[in-house]
């Protein structure tokens, strides 16, 4: 503090401080801030500019043109309103069978639960919408379940921490390896192995959860104090003790909650891998896309959105619990009671008082 | 007519009465310092004056004019000053200018001319000039507490709050702080009210003290009656108490 002059003494500057008003010191002040203000300014609307410049030079290079979007923006405008209009003909196979359309397939679908169950296990006989988005959590989930040991044990060893620091590389570049290639290019890799199936995409996201999930858990590592780890080695634990007890035991609740995060990315890039003809509710949707049925289309869509913001919901709720602090209770039974909680799910804080 | 009224305030949170009917007068240009052990009702005290929360009874004046809601003619000073760090003391002073300039004008810090000599006359005044235009993270936290100020002179205000504007600082830093404002306000003729825990600076700076303990007020006077008794009064429950040992 011995830097500010003024600091040391505030009797002097009580006396002698700017009582007038808009003195020659704050003129000169002022004038000064306003030079570096509009300085700054400029370069600030120079660089706006550059970029905004450089984004229409880029759209062009791509070959957006206004013109083409304008000649196509009846059709497309006529398209999202046939969206406005869901079709659950293809919700289950009851209602497929029955001939239902509309809201109403919805309704009598959901009025009838055994034609929801039939619909799963019957998935042989046509892809319906409750069918494939049961697929595509099950891919989330099961590529999620694959990947997680993979993702722990490259995770922990990627740490500088457990492995000494050019070995740590090894991992550490596997990791980025596996993450540099999309879940979508990793489905076509294992082509050869399973075709463009549902197994295939199980695969895909098993593989990106061991780049993503384990970079995770590395940084998180990094993270942990350095005391408990002394304290553990010097009771004269091994060193894989050491890890387990002193690293690992810091950060569990952490990992799980990281692992309940890749659990809701994994579900949304199944949706993806659908998409490209791997299986679940992303292949409902393309296929009465090319058929041109929007409205039927309109209606897996309606399916993603609720099967995103579910498992979203459920997993975030799930991470709020177990994040230390804030509540008293963290055993993993009351987490999973307190789901039950509806008010929770929206945010509604239990400490409001 | 006095400057400020309080007038029978009493708060209540649920069961709990946080204020028990308070009431008192400030001229204008007093300098008040409020004491009184955690808990006592300071803050809701404070709270309640610059209209953050609403008085079960009674009610506060500002001249004639009752405080129903946030104004801007009183400023107020943190006790962990809450400047946006990300800015120069210079913006985070004319931040106390918003409510005089419309939104896309604030955006682009395009106030009147008036409120930016305002803003440095402010930091003139805490002797922070020549740092105008330090980014306010990169202050130490005396300087911080300083801008703090300047943010709530730039204001204009009929009535300063200072809600243990030196708890986080050290003895140096504090007295320093503690000066300037008291300087601030002697050169503004702005009655102010400043809760403190210090009773050694409390002693130093204030004019006129009001007690509370237990929501009520249970001291009000100048310096002269501020004695250890009291002091002791104010904290302790049975006038026995560690300060009083001190002077034994």
């Amino acid at each position: 503090m011995s830097r500010d002059r003024t600091e040391d003494d505030p009797a002097a500057t009580r006396t002698d401080g700017g009582t007038a008003r808009g003195g020659p010191r704050i003129e000169s002040a002022l004038d000064r801030i306003e030079r570096a203000q509009s300085i700054k300014r400029a370069l600030t609307v120079v660089g706006v500019l550059a970029v905004a410049l450089f984004a229409m030079a880029s759209a062009t290079y791509l070959g957006f043109t206004l013109a083409s979007i304008w000649r196509q923006l009846p059709t497309f405008l006529s398209s999202l309103v046939a969206f406005l209009t869901p079709d659950f003909h293809f919700f289950t196979l009851y209602a497929t069978d029955q001939g239902l359309h509309g809201w109403n397939a919805l309704v009598q679908s959901l009025l009838n639960p055994s034609a929801l169950v039939d619909s799963v296990l019957r998935r042989d006989e046509g892809l319906t919408i409750v069918g494939g988005a049961v697929a595509t959590i099950l891919i989330g989930f099961t590529g999620t379940v694959l990947g997680f040991p993979l993702a722990l044990l490259f995770g922990v060893l990627g740490s500088e921490r457990v492995t000494p620091f050019p070995f740590n590389f090894i991992f550490r570049g596997t990791m980025s390896t596996i993450r540099a290639i999309p879940a979508l290019v990793w489905v076509l890799i294992y082509v050869p192995l399973v075709g463009i199936t549902p197994v295939g995409a199980m695969l895909a996201v098993g593989t990106d959860t061991v780049g993503n999930l384990g970079r995770l858990f590395t940084d998180e590592l990094e993270e942990v104090e350095d005391g408990p780890i002394e304290a553990i080695s010097s009771t004269g634990a091994s060193s894989s003790q050491t890890v387990v007890f002193g690293m690992l035991s810091q950060v569990s609740t952490s990992f799980v909650a990281w692992t309940l995060y890749i659990l809701e990315i994994n579900v949304r890039i199944a949706v993806s891998l659908g998409v490209v003809g791997a299986g679940g509710i992303g292949q409902y949707v393309k296929g009465r896309i090319g058929l041109l049925n929007f409205s039927q289309a309109a209606a897996g869509i309606l399916m993603i959105i609720a099967i995103v913001l579910t498992v979203e919901l459920a997993s975030s709720r799930l991470r709020a619990r177990l994040r230390p602090g804030e509540h008293e209770s963290r055993s993993i039974v009351d987490v999973i009671m307190g789901l039950g909680d509806g008010g929770k799910w929206f945010g509604q804080s239990s400490k409001k008082q | 007519m006095p400057a400020i009224t309080v007038e029978n305030l009493t708060k209540r949170y649920g069961d709990t009465v946080a204020l028990d009917d308070v009431s008192f007068e400030l001229d204008e240009g007093e300098f008040v310092v409020l004491l009184g052990p955690s808990g006592a009702g300071k803050s809701t005290l404070l709270r309640l004056l610059n209209g953050l929360t609403t008085p079960t009874e009674g009610g506060v004046y500002i001249g004639d004019d009752e405080v129903t809601g946030k104004r801007s003619d009183i400023g107020m000073v943190f006790q962990m000053h809450y400047l946006v760090e990300t800015m120069s003391a210079y913006r985070n002073a004319l931040t106390g200018a918003l409510s005089r300039a419309d939104f896309l004008d604030s955006v682009l810090t395009r106030y009147g001319r008036e409120d930016k000599v305002r803003a440095l006359e402010a930091l003139d005044t805490v002797g922070l000039l020549d740092e105008a235009r330090q980014r306010a993270g990169s202050m130490s936290g005396g300087q911080q507490q300083r801008v703090g100020i300047a943010r709530a002179l730039v204001q204009e205000p009929s009535l300063l709050l200072a809600d243990e504007p030196v708890a986080s600082l050290d003895p140096k830093a504090a007295e320093e702080v503690m000066g300037y404002m008291k300087s601030a306000a002697a050169e503004r003729e702005l009655t102010t009210i400043a809760s403190l825990h210090q009773v050694n600076l409390a002693r130093e700076f204030g004019e006129r003290y009001i007690g509370l303990r237990d929501g009520a007020v249970v001291f009000d006077g100048g310096r002269d009656d501020l004695t250890m008794d009291v002091v002791d009064e104010i904290y302790y429950e049975d006038g026995e108490g560690p300060a009083h040992e001190v002077v034994a």
